[in-house]
Parts: structure tokens; sequence; C-alpha cells
């Protein structure tokens, strides 16, 4: 005779926390054998320059617009609020300093990521997931080729490019947004400002910033395209899908930052 | 010898999906495999080309390349017709920088006659009918010459004159490739025209196998229900 037992809501909880954690280990599992499988087709370099030139101009020409204004703005936020109490406090030689710093070694790169994830990130891993759920990545499969080689490298390879340029540029774009808010709000001059940004910047910074978003270029693509190919059930996977790939990359960038930030500046 | 398949046995997840199927194709020649939906028939195909692991079983083959024909053509959407069908020799690790635009061009421009549709290499496949992105996957499957073509449910989604040009074109690939096809198909008309022989699944097994004469002449329960269509039968759906 069989005996059923209600669940009771401690169960339930324990065993959505359960198949929480096997979806965990699953999604990472997928990912690290897709990045291994990547890598292992770098040896033939399965692609082309006009390839990574057509995934480079994506990333940038879609992105840069977008990443720019968000860095611009987060700039010019924090300059408003800082910059007009700095200066009243005898501070304002400090003010270049403070937004600089804040911007090459945070801000920039962060912001950057985020809007990469949001832009090419998502777009990347819905556009390979849509090929596997229209059996376009079996049909590559079956013409034998490599369909992480072949899909994975191009991407994965202009955005580990592409991102330190994005980056360069934002922090370029935050720094000036910074002078101009300050100059509005408080009357800093321009000279004053940019005076100060070398007192506390230095190539330390820009080697850690650079060497950042190369890393943050190559976790977000990956990790989109991982999630893109491990996309299963029709349009429903599609969605599930690409916001996989933006949860992932959002925790994986900020888990890279705090690595960084550990690392080079503790 | 085509392709022989012995004792092939696939379950996903405990559930057996194939149990104990084999059949033969010789060069050349057709076979359809018919059968309800889920009842195991794509899941040959894949097995066979190698998209899904068997569980215990042979599948052997006269070697050479395998060409799948998929059910809604999976032409690849940002690639334009030209770099569809010459996808394989230009991205093939083995055959990569082997032909010269010239040579592909020339390829590609027989593959396209040999199905119908010439001077279409510029399009891209969201500007071809559904019959026509049907045709250019065939043209895609045939460019490396393979040995053996598989067809999965090429006729599904298509008008009934659509259906008998694909079907025609199934027979046509046959004769100049000298290929062994198999063919899974839920449509009649599909095994009249195009079969040497037919294998009918159901539940993961083979219930059925003979010739398209002997499917309807037969008086077994599960025959005669296919042909008729019948709702009532041994065969009952899921």
């Amino acid at each position: 005779m069989r005996v059923y037992y209600k669940a009771t809501y401690t169960y339930k909880i324990y065993r959505s926390l359960e198949s929480e954690f096997r979806n965990f280990v699953s999604t990472l599992g997928e990912i690290v054998a897709y990045g291994i499988e990547f890598l292992r087709g770098l040896r033939d370099f399965p692609t082309t320059f006009t390839e990574i030139m057509n995934q480079s101009s994506r990333f940038a020409i879609s992105s840069l617009p977008i990443t720019l204004s968000i860095v611009g703005m987060t700039s010019i936020i924090v300059a408003m609020q800082v910059a007009g109490e700095m200066v009243k406090q005898g501070g304002g030689n400090y003010v270049g300093m403070l937004i600089s710093i804040l911007m090459v070694r945070e801000e920039a790169v962060i912001m950057s990521g985020f809007a990469i994830i949001s832009m090419i990130g998502s777009s990347l891993a819905s556009e390979i997931a849509t090929m596997k759920v229209t059996e376009q990545i079996d049909a590559i499969s079956v013409l034998h080729v490599n369909p992480v080689h072949y899909l994975f490298t191009p991407r994965v390879v202009a955005g580990t490019i592409m991102m330190p340029i994005v980056v360069v540029i934002a922090s370029a774009v935050g720094i000036l947004g910074g002078a101009i808010a300050s100059n509005i709000v408080s009357g800093l001059s321009y000279k004053a400002f940019f005076d100060s940004v070398w007192f506390g910047l230095n190539m330390h910074d820009l080697n850690v910033c650079i060497m950042k978003s190369v890393a943050f270029g190559f976790v977000i693509t990956l990790i989109s395209c991982s999630c893109g190919m491990a996309a299963r059930d029709g349009a429903k996977g599609v969605g599930i899908a690409t916001t996989k790939a933006v949860v992932w990359s959002f925790v994986a960038i900020v888990i890279l930052d705090l690595i960084f930030a550990a690392a080079f500046f503790y | 010898m085509g392709i022989e398949v012995k004792n092939l046995v696939k379950s996903f997840d405990k559930k057996i999906i194939l149990d104990d199927i084999s059949f033969k194709v010789d060069d050349g020649k057709i076979l359809s495999i018919v059968g309800f939906s889920g009842s195991g028939k794509s899941t040959v195909l894949k097995l066979i080309s190698g998209l899904l692991e068997k569980d215990s079983g042979d599948i052997i083959t006269t070697g050479g390349d395998i060409a799948m024909v998929f059910q809604y053509s999976a032409l690849f959407d940002s690639l334009n017709v030209f770099d569809n069908i010459s996808f394989a020799l230009q991205e093939r690790k083995d055959l990569r920088g082997k032909y010269t635009r010239k040579e592909l061009e020339k390829i590609v421009a027989e593959k396209l006659e040999l199905v119908g549709l010439s001077g279409i290499e510029e399009k891209f496949p969201s500007e071809l009918s559904g019959g026509m992105q049907k045709r250019v996957s065939f043209a895609r499957a045939i460019v490396t010459e393979p040995k053996i073509i598989l067809y999965d449910e090429p006729t599904a989604g298509l008008d009934p004159i659509s259906s008998t040009l694909i079907e025609d074109y199934i027979v046509r690939l046959k004769n100049e490739t000298h290929a062994a096809s198999i063919v899974v198909t839920h449509q009649m008309s599909t095994i009249r025209r195009t079969a040497d022989s037919v294998l009918m699944l159901y539940n993961g097994h083979a219930v059925f196998q003979g010739t398209p004469e002997e499917l309807c002449r037969e008086e077994t329960p599960y025959t005669r229900q296919f042909v008729e269509a019948a709702i009532d039968g041994p065969m009952k759906m899921n």
C-alpha cells in the first residue's frame, strides 16, 4: 500500500531551492564546457577578419551611443552632487581627480558592461537561441562544422577587442561630462578640473581599466553565446536563454569587478 | 550497401523511444519512415546523422557524407542563398580554402539548377517561399556529394502542388546522386511517389516493413488504420 504525504511549505521551499541550485550548477557547467570548446577551437581560428569586423561594428555602432549616454550622464550626476560641495569646502582642486578616478577605475567599465549586456549580450543570446530552436545549429553540425567554433569565435573575439575601446571612449566622455557639469554647477574652471585629473590618476589605473574591460568583454560574450547555445523548448526557450544571459553576465561582471578591486586596489 | 541499422535502441529520461529497430537502405533507394507524431521517426534521422547518441545497436554506413534536410529547412537566415549552399565548402575544416570564389559560384549554380532555382544566389531566406526554402535546403544538403540523404518531413507545411514538386525533386536527387535516402513523412502521397520501401513505427517498435504496395494491400490492423487514417485502431494518439 502506498502512503502519500502532504508536502509541507518547508518541503516545497526546499524543493524549489534545490531546483534553483541544480539550474545554477547546470548553467555554470554549460558555460564552462562551451568556454573550453571555444578555446580549443581558437587553435584553428575558424573565422575571418571580415566576420570579426562585422561583429565588431555591431558591438561598437549599436552600443556606443547608449553606453556613452549612460556613462556621460552618470558622471554629470556625480559631478552635480559633489562638485558644489567640494568647492564650498575648499576641495575644488580635487574634483577632477575624484571624477576621473571614479570613471576610470569603476563607473565607465561597469556602466559600459551593463549597457553592453543589455544591448549586445541579450542580442547574441537571442540570436543563437533562435538558431538553436529553429534547428540551424543542428544544420551546422550536420554539415560537419563545429557550431561553437563557428558562432563563438567572431563574437567573443570581437567582444574582447571592442570592449576596451568602448570603455576608453566612455571614460573620456565621462571625465568630459564631469568637467562640464562641475563648471556649470560650481563654476570650477576647466583648467583646475583637468589639472587635478592627474593628481590621483596614473597609468596603473588605465592598465587595470583596460585589463578589466578585456575580461568583461570576454565574459559577457562567452556567457551570452553559451546561454543561447543551451536554449531549448521553442520561443519560451529563447526568452529564458536571453534572461539567463543577462542575469549571469550582470552577476559575472560584478564578481569580476570585486576580484579586480581586491587584486589591484586593496 | 547504403545504410544498415541493427537493433537500434534510444531512450530519453528512461522513456524508450526506439526499441530494437533494424532496417537497411541500399544505394539509390528511398526508405520512408512513417508513424504518429512522437513515434521516434525524427529520432532515427538524428541518430544516423550523429546529432544524437544511440543507447545501443549499430548504424553501419558506406562512408562519405551524410546530409540532412530539416523539417522547416533550417536555412541560415543571416546568410544569402549562395552562402547557405556553399556553407560546408567555406566553413568545414577539411574544405576551408580549397575552393576559389569562381569554383564556389560554379558549384552553387549547378546545385541551384538541379533544384530548379537558378539565379537566386543573392536572395536571403526570408525573401523565398516555403517551397523554395525547402529546395535551397536540398541544394545545401547535396553540395558535398553525400552518400546518404535524410529528409525530415520534407513536405510539412507546403501546399499540395509544392509538395508534389518536392517529392519529384527527392526522386530526382536520388537518381542524380545515387545516394541512399530516408524520408520521414506523414503523407501517403509522399510514400507513393518516392518510396521504394516503408518502415512504420509505433511506440518505439517497427510494426510494418515492406513496399508501398504492401502497405496499401496488407490487412494488418496497424497498416489499415494508417492507410485509412482511422481514429479507431491499435494505434492510440498520446
